[in-house]
């Protein structure tokens, strides 16, 4: 389903130039939960934003269902992040002037034109609300963000990840914000959703997290790692 | 969709917005407010030239006049039934007014009139003070003072005549709220004979014994309302002398040549029948209009014998021409100027020497013609003006600009969150530019608004201030020609204004617009 190859990515910091990932490859299957480990700077965050099409690599290719993302036109690769893929975030990014109801459907009204946006509005809002609702947050609908606590706005951004039914889901780093039991709350509901057939792949760096995974990839210094250096203590987990 | 929907939502929870709206609505009321007066004086300009004049003007520019102004009146209605209504003649000249009860002397410009006829020709019978309450009453003709007295049940009142045109203008007067006025505002009465001292809206006479009419008959005349009255900080006149009551103009005839005949200046006594207000200041603050007959008579303007025992022609200074209804202005010109044309020849053989002369120096005009310096550079000031106040409105452009600016500033997150779920740069500068619309029809919707409503008190807006301070007075009727400052707004003016607001404020949010499409996702996420 998700395939990059010999993905090279480096940002300009003054004179010098900092390499993040260097010639990084690896898939996801359909209903996979992958996760990718890797210390803070390893280039995990990078490499996931650059599987969501969000950043653009320096060398090397993302193909997604057979198509190959940054061989598509811009309008196309905002397609593709719109409907395709879903983020997570670690700080929640929801827009605070929004409810909790608006957020979740801010997917939605990137999708929808003017006018099918109303053709269309009563079937996304019962949608939204049945999100909400497995989220656990429907009496909530008219909230601020503000009015949440962490968890429950790490559930909204989950909501409004899923809103669009999107293939792809992409947490980076979705309990690295919260306590330990409301962190537990959302890997739960993350794996409840992977069970559901959502393919999910996650960033982190705690290996506790890294359990729910099928398969857990580590990046180290912006490279794979074989898992065997991971086990034997050669690199830090 | 989003573009519409956090356009909408922005503008009315964030406070910034509230300044772009704040200021877009300020400019949109001041250039409206400089339009709708500039073109309301445009407009009364033309409006007060055109009742002043009637449409259609013969002259020769000579105080002297010419002659032959009956005959051409009759070849006139005779040869163009289809085009001419109604011709009038009138004479203009100059004077000292003086009002023998008191001290008061004045020049002032006399125009001797056929009161019925000029009011058909021109709009000068409706800005009649009296006529106004009690209709029918004004007249040029001579007469003597209505004294007010007590009827034999002891009520105070005037002469039957008056009291039956009062009671006819209530009966056909159709607001309410004009009778309300007269009538907490109830004439004044003065002891006769006529004292100095009072003053009122309606002020007449008051004697022993039962109302009637007292004193010697003398001609009527009606005076400009400035000319000797003076106004209250509400804008209403005070009247200090009583209807009747004796005034004087002192005259200088003038031969057909312009010579002054070598006689003593003639005077001429009159009774102040009503006053005029025709709204523009130089005409009321100068003008006195008395009987065309009297006056042409007084400057020798009638058929005079010559030494050699022939007679002059009866001369006048003007002959005003209403058109029929529907015939254009320059249409009629051109007929009534082919008649004039073909008039003179007719009549050649009849005429000697000095009506020649004055006769070839006739002009004929349309009453815009008469006005149109003044027109054009009133029209080029209204350009310059409200082209300045637009100019002075370019600051809410830039203000939008820099509140826009500081906007994207601070949802530099934002801006990465929408575009991570899929928004198109195009998109998050649409949606800037339909935010700064939304500030714009907002903006501009409050500032038709508060415009209008400042258009529409204009006057009573002064009119307070004054009373608080009359230098405050900035409207100066001798400045402006108009006593009062125009007060509508015109539709097509408030639409355009509003629509440039709108215009101008998404503009002004361009560049931030730009700047907002250009934001890298990845770095506007990490942005705190």
């Amino acid at each position: 389903m998700l395939k990059a190859h010999n993905i090279h990515k480096s940002y300009k910091m003054g004179p010098s130039e900092l390499r993040v990932l260097r010639g990084v490859g690896l898939s996801a299957e359909r209903g996979e939960f992958l996760v990718i480990m890797g210390s803070s700077g390893s280039g995990k965050s990078t490499l996931l934003h650059i599987l969501g099409a969000l950043d653009t690599p320096d060398q090397g290719s993302v193909e997604f269902g057979g198509r190959r993302l940054f061989d598509m036109p811009t309008s196309l690769r905002e397609q593709f992040r719109n409907r395709e893929v879903g983020f997570v975030f670690q700080f929640y990014h929801l827009l605070p002037e929004l409810t909790v109801l608006e957020n979740v459907l801010l997917p939605a009204l990137v999708k929808h034109s003017f006018f099918s946006w109303f053709k269309n509005r009563s079937d996304t809002r019962r949608a939204a609300a049945k999100m909400l609702d497995r989220v656990g947050l429907l009496q909530r609908v008219k909230h601020r963000p503000a009015e949440l606590s962490g968890g429950e706005r790490q559930r909204v951004a989950i909501a409004r990840a899923l809103i669009n039914s999107p293939s792809l889901l992409l947490a980076d780093e979705p309990t690295g914000n919260l306590d330990a039991s409301m962190g537990a709350d959302i890997l739960n509901l993350l794996t409840e959703l992977n069970k559901d057939g959502q393919t999910v792949v996650m960033v982190t760096h705690d290996p506790v997290v890294a359990k729910r995974a099928h398969r857990v990839v580590s990046l180290h210094d912006g490279e794979i790692v074989e898992p065997e250096m991971v086990s034997s203590g050669l690199l830090p987990a | 969709m989003y573009k519409w929907f956090l356009a909408w939502r922005y503008l009315h929870t964030k406070l910034i917005a509230f300044f772009g709206v704040a200021a877009v609505s300020l400019c949109v009321a001041m250039v409206l407010v400089v339009l709708s007066v500039m073109g309301g004086f445009l407009d009364s300009v033309r409006t007060r030239s055109k009742g002043l004049f009637g449409d259609i003007v013969m002259a020769n520019a000579t105080l002297q006049g010419f002659p032959m102004y009956q005959e051409f009146t009759d070849y006139l209605l005779k040869e163009l039934p289809d085009t001419v209504a109604l011709s009038t003649p009138a004479i203009n000249s100059y004077g000292v007014f003086r009002v023998p009860a008191t001290t008061q002397t004045v020049p002032t410009r006399i125009m001797g009139i056929c009161l019925d006829d000029y009011a058909r020709v021109t709009e000068f019978g409706e800005g009649l003070h009296y006529e106004r309450y009690y209709p029918g009453t004004t007249s040029l003709e001579k007469q003597q003072i209505p004294v007010a007295g007590h009827t034999a049940s002891g009520k105070l009142e005037l002469p039957k005549e008056l009291e039956e045109a009062n009671r006819q203008w209530r009966a056909a007067e159709t607001n309410p709220k004009a009778i309300e006025t007269f009538d907490e505002l109830p004439y004044v009465t003065v002891a006769y004979p006529l004292t100095d001292g009072y003053s009122s809206e309606r002020m007449f006479a008051e004697g022993l014994g039962e109302p009637g009419y007292r004193n010697k008959a003398l001609p009527g005349a009606i005076l400009g309302c400035d000319l000797v009255f003076y106004r209250n900080a509400d804008g209403r006149f005070s009247r200090h002398l009583a209807r009747g009551a004796t005034v004087a103009v002192t005259l200088m005839p003038l031969s057909t040549t312009g010579n002054v005949g070598g006689e003593p200046p003639v005077k001429l006594l009159m009774r102040y029948s009503d006053d005029s207000h025709t709204g523009i200041f130089e005409v009321d603050s100068l003008q006195m209009y008395v009987d065309f007959q009297t006056l042409q008579h007084k400057l020798a303007m009638d058929p005079q014998e010559r030494m050699d025992g022939t007679m002059t022609r009866a001369r006048t200074n003007q002959l005003l021409i209403k058109l029929k209804e529907g015939v254009g202005l320059n249409e009629g010109k051109a007929a009534i100027q082919a008649a004039w044309m073909e008039f003179l020849v007719l009549n050649a053989g009849v005429l000697d020497a000095y009506d020649i002369r004055l006769l070839g120096s006739v002009r004929v005009s349309t009453w815009e013609d008469l006005q149109r310096d003044f027109i054009a550079a009133v029209e080029k000031e209204k350009v310059l003006v409200t082209s300045l106040f637009g100019l002075i409105s370019m600051v809410a452009v830039v203000l939008v600009g820099c509140i826009f600016y500081m906007i994207v500033e601070k949802k530099t997150r934002d801006i990465g969150i929408v575009k991570a779920l899929g928004g198109s740069a195009r998109g998050v500068a649409a949606l800037f530019v339909a935010y700064a619309g939304a500030v714009g029809i907002v903006g501009a919707i409050l500032g038709v608004f508060l415009g209008c409503l400042f258009v529409w008190n204009v006057n009573d807006i002064q009119d307070l201030l004054a009373q608080l301070n009359p230098q405050l007075r900035i409207w100066s009727p001798d400045v402006y020609s108009f006593d009062k400052i125009p007060e509508v707004v015109k539709q097509a003016d408030a639409v355009w204004v509003g629509v440039m607001a709108i215009v101008a404020s998404m503009v002004g949010s361009l560049v931030p617009a730009i700047l907002a499409a250009r934001v890298w996702p990845v770095k506007a996420l990490r942005y705190e």
